[in-house]
């Protein structure tokens, strides 16, 4: 089966489960700034392409979206599976549709990088027990700004006033890109400027208006919220994930009470602290209090290739003169490739790039 | 018959003992890794291989040796002497980043040039890297020949193994002192290779100088008597 490249288009089925399909490389710079797995991002500067692969957890989540009706609270989807099966890709490829057909991205590419490694952790203006970390929540707002520019400047507004400082507000009324501008101009307070963004959205998604918008908020790794992290405070005692304000806000974000969008998340066991490598199921990674936290959700598993999908891999690699081995071309080479790889998509790319 | 094997296999130290040398009695056979020796079934063996199979004994065999196509002998040479402490899973995880580094290189060029210039670009690491190490290789070398009371450089004729060894000690030292102190060593050593696929690089010109000093000490030649 000869994988068909297809120019993207939204409308995928059944049928095309194993074809791969291209994304623009202008809707690729907007959607995902860094969004991706990194050894996509190396893949997508070798070919000088964006192919990705339909598969079933995808496409299921994409009939959930457009099935789904959006005048009740948002619903909760959570994709598992082992280490390397390719949930990353089913959320970037769901969150492509999702900002195809217009809705508000609000993507957190890792959420293990805000509880862990931080350089900068700022005790918080506003309330005397969180921490702050404005390089990470600044970044984020950059990439938001790159990912949502003409919702930010056009249609959607303040509702309240909101004081970062004893000399700098936002004024009610006024468009939220301002506010988007003052969060990364003044690095100090951007992680309150990402609470009160959160807060407006959630506040104004799905409202009856015709400039109504659907907001998708997508949590890679959404395990880290309810895990612990590996900072800590100035006098060494550990710092718990609700201490941040990041992470608080979000936490508030994956609560069920608002209408007019989804919630996509992705368990992560590769940037998980503290967890063993063989967990993936939901009840392991997320523990008691993020299972109990984020039930009810509809939960869909990620599994490795079908053998249609392995050989969809291998004729695209070949298509694209990466597998460069003599005997990785035969029959033998393939079959050797399968066993190796145990038909997991990371394994099976780490293997082919060498060979 | 046994009598005889068993007085060739009986407790066997060599003259000499040296510490890296193999301490195998010499009565030993290699291991045969390739799948394609076993293939043929037993009738079809003629009676002196069929004695070989039973009665002789084997070395064991190396654990980085396979069966599979996929193993190739000199980039396992490379491996291990870039290993440093016996850390061979570090080594080879340089290794295979060399060869993907090098073929992203090749492929990104590859895709993003014109479609005239495809058939010329090699994006194979495997070819890339035998080409850059017999690039390197050097033809004539050099010993130290004592008469006299003093010692002369003589250049002399090499053997294969020791080419290929000059060749890779050449590539791996260049590649850890000459470089940057921050570039990972994958990142290095793919860039070497790629220059030495070229026939430039430091590699190169160390090779050439080698040679210059063969040549300029031509006077000396006849001092070897072997």
């Amino acid at each position: 089966m000869v994988p068909s490249k297809e120019t993207e288009s939204m409308f995928h089925t059944e049928q095309q489960v194993g074809q791969y399909y291209t994304i623009p490389s202008a809707q690729l710079k907007k959607a995902f700034p860094n969004g991706l797995p990194r050894r996509f991002q190396m893949q997508i500067k070798t070919f000088n392409e964006a192919c990705v692969m339909v598969r079933q957890p995808g496409l299921e989540l994409i009939s959930y979206l457009k099935r789904a009706d959006y005048a009740k609270p948002a619903l909760r989807y959570i994709l598992f599976g082992e280490v390397g099966c390719g949930k990353t890709m089913s959320l970037c490829h769901t969150l492509h549709f999702c900002s195809t057909q217009g809705w508000l991205v609000l993507h957190v590419p890792d959420a293990h990088l805000w509880v862990k490694n931080c350089k900068e952790l700022l005790p918080s203006s506003s309330r005397p027990t969180r921490l702050d970390q404005p390089i990470e929540a600044s970044q984020w707002l950059k990439n938001f700004k790159i990912t949502n520019e003409h919702f930010l400047s056009k249609q959607i507004k303040t509702t309240r006033r909101y004081i970062w400082t004893k000399r700098e507000s936002t004024e009610e009324g006024r468009p939220l890109g301002e506010m988007v501008d003052h969060g990364m101009s003044r690095v100090k307070s951007s992680s309150d400027v990402v609470g009160a963004l959160l807060r407006e959205l959630r506040l104004q998604a799905g409202g009856a208006t015709e400039d109504a918008f659907r907001l998708a908020v997508a949590v890679d790794g959404v395990n880290a919220l309810w895990g612990k992290t590996s900072l800590k405070k100035e006098d060494k005692s550990p710092v718990s994930p609700d201490d941040l304000t990041l992470i608080h806000n979000l936490k508030k974000m994956l609560r069920n009470d608002w209408c007019g969008g989804a919630i996509l998340t992705t368990l992560s066991q590769t940037g998980s602290l503290f967890k063993p490598r063989s967990a993936y199921l939901p009840t392991e990674l997320l523990g008691e209090e993020g299972f109990d936290n984020m039930d009810p959700f509809v939960p869909i598993p990620v599994s490795n290739y079908s053998d249609k999908e392995f050989e969809s891999c291998y004729l695209y690699y070949m298509d694209r003169n990466w597998l460069q081995h003599p005997h990785s071309r035969t029959e033998e080479g393939r079959k050797e490739l399968l066993f190796l790889s145990s038909r997991n998509p990371s394994i099976l790319e780490r293997l082919c790039s060498f060979l | 018959m046994a009598a005889t094997i068993a007085s060739l296999l009986k407790p066997w130290t060599p003259r000499l003992c040296p510490v890296r040398w193999s301490r195998y009695n010499p009565y030993y056979l290699e291991p045969e890794p390739r799948r394609e020796a076993y293939a043929a079934p037993e009738a079809e063996l003629t009676p002196e291989e069929r004695e070989l199979k039973t009665t002789r004994s084997i070395k064991a065999a190396r654990a980085n040796d396979n069966s599979s196509p996929y193993n190739d002998p000199i980039i396992s040479k490379f491996i291990n002497m870039m290993m440093q402490d016996g850390n061979k899973i570090l080594a080879r995880e340089i290794m295979t980043q060399t060869l993907e580094a090098i073929k992203r290189k090749q492929v990104e060029k590859y895709h993003s040039g014109p479609a005239a210039e495809r058939e010329g670009i090699e994006c194979n690491p495997y070819a890339i890297f035998h080409q850059a190490i017999e690039n390197c290789r050097p033809v004539i070398g050099l010993t130290s020949v004592q008469k006299g009371g003093r010692s002369y450089q003589v250049p002399i004729s090499l053997t294969d193994s020791r080419r290929r060894f000059l060749a890779m000690k050449w590539m791996i030292t260049e590649c850890r002192d000459n470089k940057h102190r921050r570039t990972h060593m994958y990142e290095k050593l793919s860039q070497e290779l790629l220059a030495a696929f070229a026939n430039e690089g430091n590699v190169i010109k160390r090779k050439h100088d080698f040679h210059k000093m063969a040549e300029a000490n031509r006077a000396y030649a006849h001092f070897r008597w072997w």
